[in-house]
């Protein structure tokens, strides 16, 4: 008879219980369930609708400026559509994107550090692997300084990290002079140097032009990345933790990624393709409702019926990122390649932070005011953005000025919401088959579990 | 040494990756002078219910008690780990020498308190101003403290881990009507504010995005009305919401998620429905006036064209 096991997970973003339902020694079945719920899309009801960025910042702690600069653009795009040309200036958008960088540079090296590198700790006992043991191991404490060092950025722009709101529609509310930009670059400079020598055992140059797996661990000097890969071959990370090798990706960076949906060819996103589903969810279109097989305050999301990944490896893909298409063929969409691109992005976002700074210009405006105040909005907006988990969109209606309607979709929501009548979430089919409690929370981990956002 | 154990309401998680960007001294420096019995996002080996069974048998001292998020009975909306929150507590706030509520909604319910779908939900001991939280209003620790609220949406770093700082050296803490630190709690945004002659002649900012200005008359800022000293002790270190432009949200304070439009100020015949704190309509309107008239013609003009 199956076995059912309860599991309660740490080092996540928030609270999230595993129930694995076992046959013999593998996991036949897995329901990830995110039991808090706060309601914010029913507080921003009725509220002014520039409240709202100062509101769903506070969805979340870790990437909360990814959920700003998504109420920003949702704003923006109620103007648009009531045909209002805001005329956003371009270093506005600058900045946006390197704050919105720093943010998953950010949340990339605690995840790394804080929440992945740890179950190799318990996983085998070997006194090489100390240097990450939380608080004191130097690897960790190294995370920490500069993650936090690295959103500095955001405070120099924004004002602080986490929860500004300094990203308002028509432009950001700062006037940087030439002195705050070379602050800025000289934190991302330094959070470089660390990446270089600590995570990628490798010059930034070289690594961006890396095309294969082997090509880096070859070259590579002693790292953590390396470090990282050595385990996952030894232990068959690279066989495991597979979900449906469908990826998608709301949004481009310039520099970065572009934006496109892979199943087994890359097309066009389509918004309106996108559909939630509430038949296990405890949030219902009708209301709250609990009992039955209802099991988690998230939403299944499908995009034209079927279950993606949303991740900086969909990024990768939908990119056609040479050095991922490799690491795809040959482990398929296994944790190794999932963890293995959150880590990339670090150095992919870096450098693109460097490339967008050099293009502020001080003498330009950073901010031009809407000519409709925002009180006198009636109608609905769209506002997407990738954030570290992956794609985010805020859906807003508006009727003078206040919200009737807000609706957001978040990266967690895709990944490790509950399961629709046909398919489980990705994460759930990613754990299912494996042989252990551990690998399973690994295998959840490797999704960057944010049970915040995943409910909110 | 003292032991710390962390635990999470109905979060965001802010006040965590705040504590995380601390400096002088920062969370894993703290630790050296703590024993870090759990919290959620750091320990690896330990798990939060064996962590409490055993300070509920009396097998572990629990010193300091943090509390992050705000506070729900119901299990529908919010557990942690196997307990409800409220279950939780009971068993954790009678061993407790200390306890710190972290931020805005462990403190007084924050944003999440809003939420019409859950009435249950409340801070430490406060719920918004008035003292209706889960534990009683007459609730004191063994150390003989209230719940000390150290306040913020988020909570900045330095507050937090300087106040651990000051139980562990057995500093005596005095505390504001709201039961915050008051030597953090005694000084506004508005003092140390970049912008704060702009303020003194009068030079309102008419929109975002300069950085000329002051933001309190027209752009929504609280500054002059609220108790956090985040333009003497920066955030990150290196700025404030004021500094880069950008309105007090006026976050540490209890109405911070009762009140509407955070970008503009609410007015009266062109006067502030609230004036800075001390300070009468009158004397704000008297002063208004002569600034005005006497005027620093430095301000009026873009930062880079001054002499």
């Amino acid at each position: 008879m199956a076995k059912v096991q309860k599991v309660v997970l740490n080092r996540v973003e928030g609270e999230i219980d595993l129930k694995l339902v076992w046959e013999g020694n593998r996991i036949k079945d897995a329901y990830i369930i995110a039991p808090n719920f706060r309601g914010f899309e029913f507080i921003l009801e009725n509220k002014p609708v520039m409240d709202a960025l100062v509101i769903t910042p506070r969805i979340c702690g870790i990437c909360g400026h990814a959920h700003l600069i998504a109420t920003t653009r949702a704003i923006e795009d109620i103007y648009h559509r009531a045909g209002v040309e805001l005329d956003v200036p371009e270093n506005a958008l600058l900045i946006r994107d390197i704050t919105l960088a720093s943010e998953i540079v950010q949340n990339h090296i605690r995840w790394f550090y804080m929440f992945v590198m740890p179950d190799f700790l318990k996983l085998e006992k070997n006194r090489k692997l100390k240097k990450f043991e939380p608080i004191k191991g130097q690897q960790w404490q190294k995370a920490v300084d500069f993650s936090s060092k690295m959103v500095k950025v955001v405070a120099i722009f924004g004002g602080q990290w986490p929860h500004t709101s300094y990203s308002i529609p028509g432009g950001v509310v700062c006037e940087p002079t030439t002195f705050e930009l070379l602050e800025a670059k000289a934190v991302i400079d330094s959070v470089i140097r660390f990446a270089e020598e600590n995570v990628f055992g490798m010059d930034m140059e070289k690594y961006l032009a890396i095309n294969d797996p082997e090509e880096y661990i070859e070259k590579a000097r002693n790292s953590d990345l390396k470090t990282f890969i050595n385990l996952c071959f030894k232990h068959g990370f690279d066989r495991i933790g597979r979900a449906y090798h469908r990826f998608l990706t709301v949004c481009e960076m310039e520099y970065l990624f572009s934006k496109g949906i892979t199943k087994r060819k890359r097309k066009d996103f389509d918004v309106g393709k996108v559909k939630e589903v509430d038949s296990y969810s405890f949030l219902t279109e009708s209301g709250i409702k609990h009992g039955g097989e209802r099991y988690s305050w998230a939403k299944a999301v499908r995009y034209e019926g079927l279950p993606y990944e949303t991740s900086p490896l969909s990024r990768r893909i939908n990119n056609g990122d040479r050095l991922f298409q490799t690491l795809l063929e040959k482990y398929r969409d296994s944790y190794l390649v999932r963890t293995w691109a959150r880590i990339d992005e670090i150095m992919k976002m870096l450098f693109a932070m460097k490339k967008w700074i050099e293009k502020i210009d001080t003498k330009e405006p950073f901010y031009k005011k809407p000519s409709v105040e925002p009180s006198k909005l009636t109608g609905s907006g769209t506002g997407m953005c990738e954030a570290a988990r992956g794609s985010l969109i805020h859906q807003i209606e508006v009727k003078k000025g206040r919200i009737t309607k807000y609706n957001i979709i978040t990266p967690s929501t895709w990944n490790l919401g509950p399961r629709c009548e046909k398919y489980p979430s990705p994460a759930e089919k990613a754990i299912k088959g494996l042989d252990s409690t551990l690998k399973a929370e690994m295998v959840l981990r490797s999704f960057d579990v944010c049970s915040v956002c995943t409910t909110h | 040494m003292k032991t710390l154990l962390w635990i999470q309401g109905l979060t965001c998680n802010g006040n965590t990756q705040s504590v995380l960007n601390g400096e002088n001294p920062s969370f894993y420096e703290l630790l050296t002078k703590v024993r870090l019995l759990f919290h959620p996002a750091v320990s690896y080996r330990e798990k939060l219910h064996n962590v409490v069974e055993r300070i509920k048998k009396g097998k572990e001292k629990l010193d300091i008690l943090v509390v992050e998020g705000a506070i729900t009975g119901d299990e529908r909306f919010g557990r942690a780990g196997k307990y409800s929150i409220t279950e939780l507590l009971d068993i954790l706030s009678r061993k407790a020498e200390y306890i710190i509520a972290a931020g805005n909604c462990a403190s007084f319910g924050n944003i999440p308190a809003l939420y019409s779908g859950n009435p249950d939900v409340r801070g430490l001991q406060f719920r918004f101003e008035k003292k209706d939280g889960y534990l009683p209003p007459d609730f004191k620790t063994s150390s003989g403290y209230p719940v000390i609220n150290i306040t913020g949406c988020p909570v900045h770093p330095a507050w937090f881990t300087q106040t651990v700082m000051a139980i562990v050296e057995g500093k005596d803490i005095m505390l504001d009507r709201f039961n915050r630190p008051k030597e953090l709690f005694m000084y506004l945004p508005h003092d140390g504010c970049i912008r704060n002659e702009y303020f003194e002649w009068k030079v309102e900012s008419e929109e975002f995005g300069h950085k000329e200005g002051c933001l309190f008359y027209n752009l929504g800022c609280r500054g002059p009305l609220t108790h956090a000293p985040c333009n003497k002790v920066l955030w990150n270190r290196v700025s404030s919401k004021t500094r880069a432009g950008m309105s007090c949200l006026g976050c540490t304070e209890f109405d911070f998620p009762l009140r509407e439009n955070y970008f503009e100020t609410k007015k009266n015949i062109g006067i502030p429905e609230e004036v800075p704190l001390g300070v009468t309509k009158r004397a704000y309107i008297t002063i208004t006036g002569v600034a005005k008239t006497l005027k620093n013609e430095r301000l009026t003009k873009k930062l880079e064209e001054t002499d």
